[in-house]
């Protein structure tokens, strides 16, 4: 009797606790504010203690890379030796692309990031669990001006955009992550798509929304291999900074669409330190009716505007012709410090 | 006095996930500490005591997650309750059905998060190797709990009752 009076309580308790994180879930779903004050709080309050055991256990981590990766930094130190070789008889061919690439660049009146304030951070830890490879934490937050959803860069291009931001570090969204959306233009045709991080590869970005087949005359667009991309001027980041290079290019079943993997410009599987591009985030789409709408059509996004100039009357008149199923939540949603998906 | 002191372990298990376990991987993946804190514990204090404790445990390791808040804590408590409810009822008390109770419990754990997961829209937590990592985490973490049994221990227990045991055996 006793016995079971006592299970019945403790169901009832475990049915409260779950209650409890289903409040929870739904609350941090919808950005309830004093939630992501109280999650920075203790972030903020642990971060201290963190460093500190950081720099005491730090020696910890390198003897056990040493012990164990000592198989994988012999075949890593071999592949860099090698790769060196290769650059050195390269490089001749580097000082003719560099060249090549500047020409490209002015011809196409790309400026990286431009005039943009930048603030650059270090990294200072990857991965805390098993499910967030495609998250770093650098060492910079609110105090330095960062706000959720900059765009974070290296000298290679963008590499992802600020997910949560404390008081002294954030938490970044790599590009490479498949809940990372980001409107990106070809410069060689001049088309506008939306694309994603690819699970499992990071290394590529897969541009599958937006992209044409054939063009208003029903003349097919020809997307070239190793052709730049940028940014989109109507993404949520600033126009223009390097995403990577076309790898491939297929068409849909429809043959409507074409999809584009993308090799990514950046490496973000070992960064060190990066870039964050202070720019006011605005609240708007990552991009503006992609499809079937395109540069050509969409206003604001024509040949003659790569600007990223685009007066509110054509942004309204861009939503009026954006599929529904193709919409994208608004950046203010970002900063609701979640994972940067669209559950 | 005992919530102190499970705060401190729990404290303790987070900043070594976030500084040592950053680096140290086995087989790419890390040991999930606060998870193996909340096993342990439920093993000791039975499933009621058990399931709160795992459901504080695992809302302080959401704080870190990129998932929604309140995700590993629900995954934590519903496990924590089955283990202390099975702990109670099958298990005698011995330092091998610790290890075995914390890999156990580990992979459920992990599976229970990424499929719950997946029902609030977080489907990239579904991953192919979803089975590896909760392996590899699960024997991470039957490796870590005989050093970590005895300090959930002496969290759990009040001095008396420590002292009543080490007497008794």
């Amino acid at each position: 009797m006793v016995l079971a009076q006592r299970t019945g309580r403790s169901r009832y308790r475990l049915a409260l606790l779950v209650l409890t994180a289903a409040t929870l879930l739904t609350l941090d779903f919808r950005g309830f504010g004093p939630l992501d004050a109280a999650q920075r709080g203790v972030r903020d309050i642990v971060e201290p203690i963190t460093r500190v055991t950081d720099t005491l256990l730090g020696p910890v981590g390198d003897l056990w890379n040493a012990a164990f990766d000592y198989g994988s930094l012999e075949d890593e130190n071999e592949r860099l030796r090698s790769e060196l070789d290769d650059l050195r008889s390269e490089a001749i061919q580097v000082q003719a692309d560099r060249q090549a690439y500047r020409s490209l660049l002015d011809a196409t009146e790309i400026d990286y990031v431009g005039d943009v304030e930048r603030v650059a951070a270090s990294v200072i830890r990857g991965a805390v669990g098993n499910f967030d490879d495609d998250s770093i934490t650098i060492d910079k937050g609110a105090r330095h001006g960062l706000e959720p959803g900059m765009a974070v860069v290296t000298g290679a291009g963008i590499v992802g955009r600020l997910d949560r931001v404390d008081t002294s570090t954030s938490t970044v969204e790599l590009i490479s992550s498949p809940d990372f959306t980001l409107g990106v233009r070809l410069v060689g045709v001049d088309e506008v798509g939306l694309g994603q991080g690819v699970s499992n590869d990071p290394t590529v970005f897969r541009v599958d929304r937006g992209l044409r087949a054939t063009d208003d005359d029903a003349q097919a667009i020809e997307i070239e291999i190793g052709s730049a991309v940028v940014t989109a001027a109507e993404s949520r980041y600033p126009a223009d900074i390097p995403v990577g290079i076309v790898r491939s290019v297929e068409t849909d079943e429809g043959g409507l669409i074409q999809i584009v993997m993308i090799e990514l410009a950046a490496d973000v599987r070992d960064l060190g330190f990066v870039s964050i591009v202070i720019e006011r985030i605005e609240d708007r789409p990552p991009i503006a009716g992609v499809n079937p709408v395109t540069a050509s059509t969409v206003p604001g996004l024509s040949s003659d505007d790569e600007t990223g100039t685009t007066s509110s009357e054509n942004e309204s008149e861009a939503d009026s012709t954006t599929d529904p199923v193709e919409a994208e939540p608004p950046a203010s949603d970002d900063s609701d410090g979640g994972s940067g998906g669209d559950p | 006095m005992t919530g102190v002191k499970m705060a401190l372990v729990c404290l303790g298990a987070l900043v070594l996930q976030l500084t040592v376990f950053v680096d140290v991987r086995f087989g790419s993946a890390a040991p999930e500490l606060l998870a193996l804190v909340a096993i342990l514990a439920a093993r000791v204090v039975g499933p009621d005591r058990g399931a709160v404790m795992a459901f504080l445990a695992g809302l302080l390791w959401d704080v870190y997650l990129p998932t929604p808040l309140g995700l590993a804590a629900v995954s934590f408590a519903l496990c924590a309750y089955a283990i202390g409810s099975m702990e109670s009822g099958m298990f005698h008390d011995t330092r091998f059905q610790a290890v075995l109770l914390a890999g156990v419990g580990t992979a459920a754990m992990v599976c229970i998060y990424a499929l719950l997961g997946a029902v609030v829209g977080q489907d990239n937590l579904l991953t192919d190797d979803l089975i590896g990592i909760a392996l590899r985490a699960a024997a991470a973490n039957s490796g870590l709990a005989v050093l970590v049994d005895p300090i959930v221990r002496w969290a759990v227990t009040e001095s008396e009752q420590v002292d009543r045991a080490a007497a008794a055996g």
